[in-house]
C-alpha cells in the first residue's frame, strides 16, 4: 500500500511529499516527491544582473541564505575574474560560520520538537534569535540578508559588533552542554533515536550523501578541510564525527558542529580586530558596480569589454555539500547556472536509509536530514 | 594527479574518442569526451581513477549542441574533475551513469525535467520538479520567461 | 451590537433578576451584581433542565441571529487556529512567531496539523502551480467559518518569483485572501500584526 506523508505533514518541515509503500508497520519502498516548491532561480538567474541574483540566494535556502551567497559569490568571482579584499573573506567565513549555528539551531528546534519534546523548541528559537540580532546589525535582516557583493561584502562590521559577537557565542557555547543535558538524557529521545536510519559510510557516497549524514558514518569528509576555499586553510579547526551512522549520530555531529563553529568564529574575530581594511576590491568594471545598468539603446550600443569564463565553487552548507556551476559568456547575465543542492541527494538516498523502519521512524530519521526544501527544488 | 598526466593517461586508453582535457580554475581539468563512451569512461573514472563520488549532473543549452556535464570528486587526490560532452540537440541522448554511481538517479532527473536530455538505461527517468505531463523543458534557452522588450531601432515615417 | 463593551450595571442599582436565565440579555451574564444561576452550585439533576432551557431559547435567538453568532465571533476571533503548513521562506519566520521571544500563542494563535482543526490558512510562502491544487484542497477541507492570510510578498503578488514559470502570481487567484502581510520576510511582529487586523476585521463583519 502506498501513502502519502506531504505535503502537507508535520513531518516534512516544507513542501515535499513523502510517498511509502508500506506491509503493516513495516516500510517496504518510499518515492519521495519533490518540486512543489521549484521556483525556477535557475532560470530566473539567467535573466539577471549577478548581483541581483544574490537575492535569489538568500530564497534558494532559507535557513542558511548566507551559505549559499557565499557559494554564489566564489563561483561568480570565479568566473569573472575577480579578487575580493583578505578582509572581506574573513567576514564572509564568520557570516557562513555564525550562519551554520542558526542552521542547526534551527533544525534543532524543528527536529526535537518532532520527537514529542517542547521545551527544545523553544530553548533553539531563543538561542538562534541570538544569531539573527548579530545579523541585523551588519546585514539588516533576519533571514535574506544581500550582504556579500561580488568583489566583497556591501559594509563593514559596525563598531562593537566583535565584542557583542564573543558574548553570545559564550553564551551559547554554555547552551549547548545545556541541549546536550536536555536531549540525550531524555529516555524520549534516546528510544526514538539510537540505531535508527542506519546507513554506512560506503552506502552514503555512493547514493552522494553529503554533510552531517556522512560524517556521523564515521568519514571525516568535509570540504572545508579537504579543499580549503575562502580562508578556511588558515584556520584551525576540526571535523565533527560519530560513528554511530544513525540518528543521535547526527545529532551529535551538528552539536560538535557548532561548537567547531564557534571555534572558528573566535579566530575570524580576532583577526577581524588586528587587520582593519577595504571590504571591497577597488578594481571592480563599472557595470558591476552599479547594481542597476541603464537599459536602452545606450546599453546595447556600448561597447564593453565583458569577461567569460566559467565558475565553479563548492562549499560545506549547514546541510551538506552545495555546488555552484556558472557559465559565464559575456554579459552582465550568467549564460547558465547550475546549483547542486544536498538536501535533494539526501532526501532521495531515503531509498537506501528508510526501507525496513516502521512508520512510526519516520519524523526522527527524516527530521535528521535536515529538509530545507528551498534548496532542495530551487 | 596533474592534468598531463590525467590526458595522458585517458588518451592512452581511449584515444581519439577523448576530444581534449582544458585547464579549468580550481578543478583538475575539464575533460571533453565523445559521448559513445560514455560508460566506460565512467567506469574508469570511478574504478581506475578512484572518482567516487558524483557530485553533479547538468546540462547547457547551446546553439548547436546540447553539454551535458559530470563533476567527480576524488578521495585519494582531493580534486574535481568536470567531464563535459556535446550531445546533438534534436536527440540529446546519453547513456545513464546510474549503474556506476547510483546517486546519479535524481541528478538525470533534474537533467532530463528542466534541460530535456534523455539518459538510456535510468531505470526511473521521471520528472522530478515539474508536474508529470508538462510539455516544456524550461532551462532551454528557447523556453522565454517573458517576452523580451522590443528595442528594435525603427525608420521614422515622416 | 456585535462586539459593543457592555456597559456595565451602576453600583447599587442592580437589573431586576429576570426569571429565568433565557430572559438574561448575553452581556450581563457574569457581571458583578447581576445574579445568574451558578453551574456550580446547582446539583445534578437540576442541572440538565437548565442547561436544556439556557440552551434551546439560546437557540431560539439564534433564529434572529442576535444571540450566539456574538459569542461565536468573540470566541472565534481569539482562537484562531492557523493551519501547520510551512511553505517556503516565510514559514521559517511563521515557526519563530512561535517561538520564545514573539509567542504567538499569547493571542490565542496556536497551529494545528490537520485542516479539519483549523479555521486560518497562513500561505507562508510561494505557491507554485504544483502545489496549487493541493492548497485548494486544503482551504476546501477547512470547515466554515474560516480566513486566509496571504503571508510575505511571494503569496501576495508572486514576490521575487513572480517571473517565473512555475509560480502561482499571488495566491488570491486561487482562494479568497482576507489579509495581506507585505516583507519579504515578514518579521514575526509583522505577522502578529497581521493576526490582529485579521481578528479586528472578523469583529468588524461580525454577527
Amino acid at each position: 500500500m502506498w501513502v502519502n506523508m506531504g505535503p502537507q505533514h508535520p513531518m516534512t518541515h516544507g513542501l515535499w511529499n513523502l510517498r511509502v509503500r508500506i506491509e503493516g508497520e513495516i516500510i517496504k519502498d518510499v518515492d519521495p516527491e519533490m518540486g512543489f516548491l521549484h521556483r525556477g532561480i535557475e532560470k530566473i538567474s539567467e535573466d539577471r544582473h549577478y548581483n541581483e541574483i544574490i537575492t535569489l540566494m538568500d530564497r534558494t535556502c532559507y535557513v542558511a541564505g548566507l551559505s549559499w551567497e557565499h557559494l554564489f559569490i566564489i563561483a561568480a568571482e570565479e568566473a569573472l575574474h575577480i579578487v575580493p579584499p583578505e578582509r572581506a573573506e574573513y567576514i564572509r567565513v564568520l557570516s557562513a560560520e555564525l550562519q551554520r549555528i542558526g542552521s542547526h539551531l534551527m533544525w534543532y528546534a524543528a527536529f526535537v520538537q518532532d520527537l514529542g519534546l517542547t521545551t527544545p523548541f523553544l530553548y533553539g528559537m531563543r538561542d538562534r534569535d541570538l544569531i539573527l540580532d548579530l545579523f541585523q546589525t551588519y546585514t539588516g535582516g533576519r533571514l535574506t540578508y544581500e550582504y556579500m557583493r561580488v568583489g566583497g561584502v556591501r559594509n563593514d562590521l559596525p563598531l562593537g559588533f566583535t565584542a557583542r559577537c564573543r558574548q553570545v557565542v559564550d553564551w551559547l557555547m554554555d547552551r549547548f552542554v545545556e541541549y546536550d543535558r536536555l536531549c540525550l538524557s531524555s529516555t524520549i529521545f534516546r528510544e526514538r533515536c539510537d540505531g535508527l536510519g542506519l546507513l554506512s559510510a560506503e552506502d552514503a557516497i555512493a547514493y552522494g550523501v553529503t554533510g552531517p549524514m556522512l560524517r556521523s558514518a564515521g568519514s571525516r569528509r568535509d570540504l572545508r578541510k579537504d579543499r580549503p576555499y575562502s580562508v578556511y586553510g588558515q584556520l584551525q579547526f576540526d571535523v565533527a564525527t560519530a560513528n554511530t551512522a544513525d540518528v543521535t549520530g547526527r545529532y551529535l555531529v551538528r552539536m560538535e558542529e557548532m561548537r567547531q563553529a564557534v571555534k572558528i568564529i573566535r579566530q575570524c574575530l580576532d583577526w577581524l580586530d588586528d587587520n582593519p581594511g577595504p571590504v571591497m576590491a577597488s578594481q571592480l568594471p563599472r557595470w558591476l558596480g552599479a547594481p542597476y545598468a541603464p537599459v536602452g539603446n545606450e546599453a546595447y550600443l556600448l561597447k564593453r569589454n565583458y569577461p567569460t569564463g566559467l565558475g565553479f565553487s563548492m562549499v560545506e552548507e549547514p546541510h551538506g555539500e552545495a555546488g555552484a556551476y556558472i557559465v559565464n559568456d559575456g554579459g552582465e547575465h550568467p549564460y547558465r547556472v547550475k546549483f547542486r543542492s544536498p538536501v535533494l541527494i539526501n532526501i532521495w538516498a531515503a531509498k537506501r536509509y528508510l526501507p525496513g523502519y516502521r512508520v512510526a521512524d519516520i519524523p526522527p530519521i527524516m527530521g535528521s536530514v535536515d529538509v530545507c526544501v528551498g534548496e532542495c527544488d530551487r | 594527479m596533474k592534468r598531463d598526466e590525467l590526458a595522458a593517461s585517458l588518451t592512452a586508453r581511449f584515444g581519439d574518442r577523448i576530444l581534449g582535457v582544458d585547464a579549468f580554475p580550481g578543478l583538475l581539468g575539464r575533460v571533453r569526451f565523445d559521448s559513445t563512451i560514455a560508460l566506460e569512461l565512467f567506469r574508469a573514472f570511478r574504478d581506475d581513477l578512484k572518482f567516487v563520488h558524483l557530485t553533479m549532473v547538468g546540462a547547457t543549452d547551446w546553439v548547436d549542441h546540447r553539454e551535458v556535464f559530470y563533476v567527480l570528486w576524488s578521495d585519494a587526490d582531493l580534486v574535481y574533475v568536470l567531464l563535459s560532452t556535446n550531445l546533438p540537440p534534436d536527440a540529446p541522448t546519453i547513456a545513464s551513469a546510474v549503474p556506476i554511481w547510483p546517486s546519479a538517479n535524481a541528478h538525470e532527473r533534474e537533467a532530463w525535467d528542466l534541460v530535456g536530455v534523455r539518459f538510456e538505461g535510468h531505470p526511473d527517468l521521471r520528472r522530478i520538479f515539474m508536474p508529470e505531463g508538462y510539455a516544456y523543458h524550461p532551462l532551454l534557452r528557447s523556453f522565454k520567461i517573458h517576452e523580451p522588450e522590443d528595442l528594435e531601432v525603427k525608420v521614422r515615417s515622416d | 451590537m456585535s462586539g459593543q463593551v457592555p456597559a456595565a450595571p451602576k453600583a447599587g442599582n442592580p437589573p431586576a433578576a429576570p426569571a429565568q436565565i433565557a430572559d438574561m440579555p448575553l452581556e450581563v451574564i457574569g457581571q458583578p451584581g447581576v445574579p445568574f444561576v451558578e453551574i456550580e452550585t446547582l446539583r445534578a439533576r437540576e442541572f440538565i433542565p437548565a442547561a436544556k432551557e439556557a440552551l434551546s431559547s439560546l437557540l431560539k435567538e439564534q433564529a434572529e441571529g442576535k444571540l450566539i453568532r456574538p459569542v461565536f465571533n468573540w470566541a472565534g476571533r481569539n482562537s484562531l487556529f492557523p493551519l501547520h503548513w510551512g511553505l517556503a521562506c516565510c514559514a521559517i519566520e511563521f515557526a519563530a512567531a512561535f517561538g520564545a521571544r514573539w509567542d504567538a500563542e499569547r493571542f490565542g494563535v496556536v497551529p494545528r496539523s490537520s485542516p479539519r482543526q483549523c479555521d486560518l490558512l497562513i500561505v507562508n510562502g510561494t505557491v507554485t502551480w504544483k502545489v496549487a491544487h493541493k492548497l485548494i484542497t486544503l482551504y476546501e477541507q477547512m470547515p466554515e467559518p474560516k480566513w486566509a492570510i496571504a503571508m510575505g510578498n511571494c503569496a501576495t503578488g508572486g514576490g521575487p518569483f513572480r517571473t517565473a514559470y512555475s509560480v502561482v502570481p499571488g495566491v488570491d487567484k486561487l482562494i479568497p485572501v482576507d489579509v495581506y502581510i507585505a516583507g519579504c520576510p515578514p518579521r514575526p511582529e509583522n505577522m502578529l500584526d497581521g493576526i490582529l487586523r485579521l481578528e479586528q476585521l472578523i469583529k468588524e463583519r461580525g454577527a
